[in-house]
């Protein structure tokens, strides 16, 4: 048997999730039952629940995706504990290939998605993934209540005028979204060298991206307009989720409609 | 006497709790390649983890240090203690907290957001792990079809992020159009300059922007139907002194 998909692997992997499940619950509950003490209703919390369970499942599908990418190295059940506790699609793939770099020229060496026989090196790969992001996690009982304290200090602060409150912070949520809606504008897809060839890893911005960037702002735009005008409030929660979809779907569609030539055009091809 | 706490006595036990979690997590965290290395009975040598490790250090350990002082203040104390430990923040845990915000509207700042920003994340957390779990057990023989770019999914997979970042960018809009522009434009320009930018590198230049953006444009009245209010960063710099 493939040391890779071995029995203890699968044990390693349950535990991961088991811990990772666990704090989630616990913190749901603690703030669920914290929430209805200081009158939240139920419904509110529900809703919240419901809207974040459904956005969850395209992205949690394409984090499944990079498990595959990564598999044909690594097998399936390293890529999968990465990808549970604290990983990220960016961050794995650049991360075993680094790793794996490290051996160019050992006699050990194994090129993005090669199969790694090696224990040893496949070890050295486990070890290079793991030291990579655990900063994040050292960090966080060292800066978050110094972090938290200081903003705190500055909503105090400027606490008088609410409205100004607002502004910033809607501007420092627009902020981040730009920076993805800037890269499903212009962006290049990033490369990986597998088996030696120089790859792209998913899709760089062109016609498809474009398509689907303005399906889901143009449908959230319309529901949202149609929610308030007609008090749509049970259907609220459903107008994210519904428009990502439906942008994915206008990939589909753009795909089986179009030419490849138009469909699949990127800006700046990465190879 | 005891010292006044700034934090209500729900985010003070939150960031105990958390501090807790999150030295679990780097045990639990550490442990898998520990025990894969006394399972297989092989010791890599240093030297090969170390040329590894830098290669990835030095791109994700500054971004690691920037995200936590971004994300802290997006998603209060529960929410980024869990974000860190599941992982997948900007693409996944921070879009459902600005959702599940967006839904229930809490009150800036308090309790009420905490409690919404931790539901969101958690909810997220158990989903995506338990996503995965069945997509690896169940459906791994088949996922590669579902997933492969000649399929009929291929291209939807492919296009999750954008899809993802419209659908929040588009209930933004709505409400705040003006402060969208500077931001979009500018994300557009560095990415055209810098292609090779990553979303890490590329977050705090554009929150930055938005907001020294979003300063200017209140101060001139652009956001306030012409009437130019006081600057509100005035009174904080007299108060400093």
């Amino acid at each position: 048997m493939d040391f890779k998909e071995s029995k203890f692997m699968y044990l390693i992997a349950f535990i991961v999730i088991a811990f990772v499940i666990g704090q989630s619950l616990f913190f749901l509950i603690r703030a669920y039952n914290h929430g209805k003490k200081i009158g939240l209703s139920a419904k509110k919390m529900k809703d919240a629940i419901t809207a974040s369970a459904l956005f969850t499942i395209a992205p949690a599908v394409s984090i499944l995706a990079t498990v595959v990418v990564l598999a044909s190295s690594l097998g399936t059940v390293l890529p999968w504990i990465r990808l549970t506790v604290v990983g990220n699609l960016q961050y794995e793939v650049t991360a075993a290939q680094n790793a794996m770099e490290a051996f160019a020229g050992s006699g050990k060496a194994v090129a993005f998605g090669q199969d790694i026989t090696d224990p040893t090196v496949f070890s050295a790969v486990a070890w290079v993934m793991t030291l990579g992001v655990i900063l994040s996690l050292v960090l966080c009982p060292l800066l978050l209540k110094k972090i938290q304290k200081k903003v705190g200090k500055v909503k105090l602060d400027s606490g008088s005028d609410n409205k100004f409150g607002d502004i910033i912070t809607a501007a420092t949520f627009i902020g981040l979204i730009s920076a993805f809606v800037g890269t499903s504008l212009a962006g290049k897809a990033s490369t990986i060298e597998e088996n030696g060839v120089k790859q792209a890893t998913g899709m760089g911005a062109g016609v498809m991206s474009l398509a689907v960037l303005l399906t889901s702002i143009i449908l959230v735009v319309i529901l949202q307009t149609l929610c308030k005008k007609f008090k749509w409030d049970k259907f609220e929660p459903f107008v994210m989720p519904i428009s990502m979809f439906a942008g994915m779907g206008m990939a589909m569609l753009v795909y089986a409609v179009l030419p490849e030539s138009i469909s699949m055009l990127e800006w700046r091809p990465a190879v | 006497m005891k010292k006044e706490s700034q934090f209500t006595p729900f985010v003070e036990k939150t960031h105990f709790w958390g501090s807790i979690f999150s030295v679990l997590a780097i045990i639990v965290l550490v442990s898998v390649p520990v025990s894969i290395m006394f399972y297989l009975n092989v010791r890599p040598e240093i030297s090969d983890v170390l040329k590894g490790f830098w290669g990835v250090a030095l791109i994700f350990w500054p971004t690691a240090l920037i995200e936590i002082c971004f994300y802290t203040p997006m998603m209060g104390a529960g929410a980024t203690y869990l974000s860190f430990v599941s992982g997948n923040i900007a693409n996944l845990k921070l879009p459902c907290a600005l959702n599940a915000k967006n839904i229930v509207k809490p009150k800036k700042g308090t309790d009420e957001e905490e409690v919404v920003n931790t539901i969101a994340v958690a909810t997220s957390a158990i989903v995506c792990t338990v996503v995965i779990a069945a997509g690896v057990l169940l459906l791994s023989p088949i996922l590669p079809k579902i997933t492969a770019e000649g399929s009929v999914f291929g291209p939807a997979f492919n296009q999750v992020i954008p899809a993802l970042f419209g659908a929040l960018l588009g209930g933004y809009l709505v409400q705040y159009w003006k402060l969208s522009i500077l931001p979009i434009a500018a994300a557009t320009l560095i990415v055209i300059l810098a292609p090779t930018i990553g979303t890490g590198a590329l977050i705090p230049i554009c929150v930055i922007l938005s907001i020294v953006g979003a300063l200017l444009m209140y101060n001139n009245g652009l956001l306030t139907g012409g009437v130019k209010p006081e600057n509100p960063l005035k009174g904080l710099v007299k108060k400093d002194k």
